[in-house]
Order: structure tokens, then sequence, then C-alpha cells
């Protein structure tokens, strides 16, 4: 069963595996929610979506058990409702927001991390930040990573002859 | 909230994930046939709710109501805007969505147990 490929025909110019190497060459798309973009927008949601239900909740009901811990719960699902939209949404705009969103991203769940670790105290009640995200599998600290990472690799580049020696076709996997 | 219902969804979260996968893998768009899987799951939590609804108003409520039935709703919502998706982009990133909210979902469902039993 040797390269079962694409019933439809789109032999070239299939997409790159997420984690792999830039295997599209020069010509790939450099919008924020083409490809592996829309895996990453379509994650972003639902953390938007989980944080925003959780923050609401807590907010709105039990406001005075931790107040610090429920700021920074709404802060978290303002944050990941803007950086989906911003990556879906493209354009220089969009991409300004998203660099903003998920800067703050980063920001936040390393220091509500941190802090949560070293001073439970200041935190009774769980955030999406807490303990580094751990409730959710990590994956609130890996994303803002990735998101850095897929800004980065999208950024637009002048069209002709830019001085930032990119060269997406060789050096696979070099990134330390 | 009822065992064999969870684990009902639990595993045909699981399957659907792993159906979608195999799209993935072979760089295929999400098909119907994915969709009707997606739908069954989705009527199923829909059971639970009305499952969870009578045991609420017999006297069983959980712990942490709000919390459970914002769970509840936030599940509801996850297949359905996959599907939109999966109409709205016809290549494999449907299917990578597809693998997302299904295994959310799955995640939503456990969650949910461990409120009920808070």
């Amino acid at each position: 069963m040797s390269a079962p490929a694409a019933p439809d025909g789109t032999g070239p110019s299939a997409s790159p595996a997420p984690g792999g190497g830039p295997s599209g060459g020069p010509g790939r798309t450099r919008r924020t929610n083409a490809g592996f973009g829309r895996f990453l927008v379509a994650v972003y949601g639902v953390f938007a979506l989980a944080a925003t239900a959780r923050a609401a909740v807590q907010i709105l009901r039990d406001w005075d058990e931790a107040p610090l811990a429920y700021a920074l719960s709404g802060l978290a699902a303002v944050v990941y409702v803007v950086a989906t939209v911003a990556l879906a949404r493209d354009g220089r705009v969009g991409r300004a927001v998203a660099w903003a969103a998920v800067g703050v991203e980063l920001v936040g769940v390393l220091t509500v991390g941190a802090f949560s670790l070293a001073d439970p105290e200041a935190f009774p009640r769980a955030t999406v930040w807490s303990g580094f995200g751990q409730g959710y599998g990590y994956v609130p600290l890996m994303l803002p990573f990735v998101g850095v990472w897929w800004l980065w690799r999208t950024r637009p580049r002048p069209g002709a002859g830019t001085p930032v020696t990119t060269r997406p076709a060789d050096a696979p996997e070099d990134a330390a | 909230m009822v065992l064999p219902l969870v684990l009902l969804v639990v595993a045909a979260c699981a399957v659907l994930a792993g159906w979608a996968l195999v799209f993935v893998v072979r760089d295929r768009a999400v098909i119907l046939r994915q969709l009707w899987g997606a739908a069954v799951i989705e009527a199923l939590v829909l059971v639970q709710a009305v499952v969870l609804g009578v045991l609420g108003a017999t006297g069983t409520a959980p712990s942490d109501p709000v919390l459970l039935w914002g769970y509840l709703v936030t599940t509801l919502v996850i297949l359905p805007v996959a599907a939109l998706w999966a109409f709205a982009e016809r290549s494999r990133w449907s299917s990578v969505v597809l693998v997302v909210a299904a295994l959310t979902v799955a995640f939503l469902e456990v969650r949910m147990w461990q409120i009920w039993n808070a």
C-alpha cells in the first residue's frame, strides 16, 4: 500500500505536517489562518470557549472567593478570544493584534504559573494558567509558544529581494 | 449522571477522533459519514442533558450545577462548529479540526463526570 495519495489530485501542494519540516518550498502561503493555522485557530477557539465559560461562572457566581484568580481567568478568556479572532482574520491588523495577544498570553501563563506554584495562597482557586496550565494538559503553556512560532513563520516578507536571508528550501530541522 | 452514558460518549469520541485522524494522515477532508457520527455523539450528549435535567428536577442535584451545565452547553457547541468547519474547509485541515473537536468533547465528558461526583 504505497502512497495512497489524495484522490482529489492535490499532489505537490499537499500541506506540510504540523511539526514537520518546511516541505512546501518558497511558494507556501503566508497567512495565519491557512494550513496549520487552521488547526491553531481551532485550538485557540476551544480555549476561548472553555476559558470564557469558566471565567463567566467564576466571576458571576463566586467572585468573592478569589478575586485575583478570577480576574486573571477573565483576562485569560479575553486574551484567547482576541487571539482566536486575530489569527482567523489575518491581515496586517490581525497579525499585530495576534502578536500582542499571544505575547500577553505567554507572559500571563509564565507569570501566573510561577506565582501559583510559589505562592499558592494568592491563588486559592484554579485558573486556566495555574501551575502552567497543568489542569489542561499543559496545553495553555505550549499554545503561546506555538503561536509565536506560527506568527514568525508566516510573517510577511517584502515581495522582492528581502535582505533577510530566509531560505525555506533548506535547513529542514535545525531549530535548536 | 449515568456512567454508561459517559463511557459511551467518550468511546464514540475516541472512535470518531481515530477515524478523522486516519483522514488527516491520508490528507483527506471530512466526509458526511463522519458528520453523521458526530451527530450521534451530539444526540447522546443531548440525552445526557435530559437525564441531568430529570435528575436535577427529582432532587439528585450535583454539588455545582452551574459549572456542570456550563460544561454541558460548551460540549454541545463544539461538534456543530466542527461540522460547519468541515463544510467551509474542504481540505485535510477540516479533519484535524474534527480530531480536536472529538477529543475536546471526550475531555469535557470526563470533566463533567468529575464535577458530578465532586
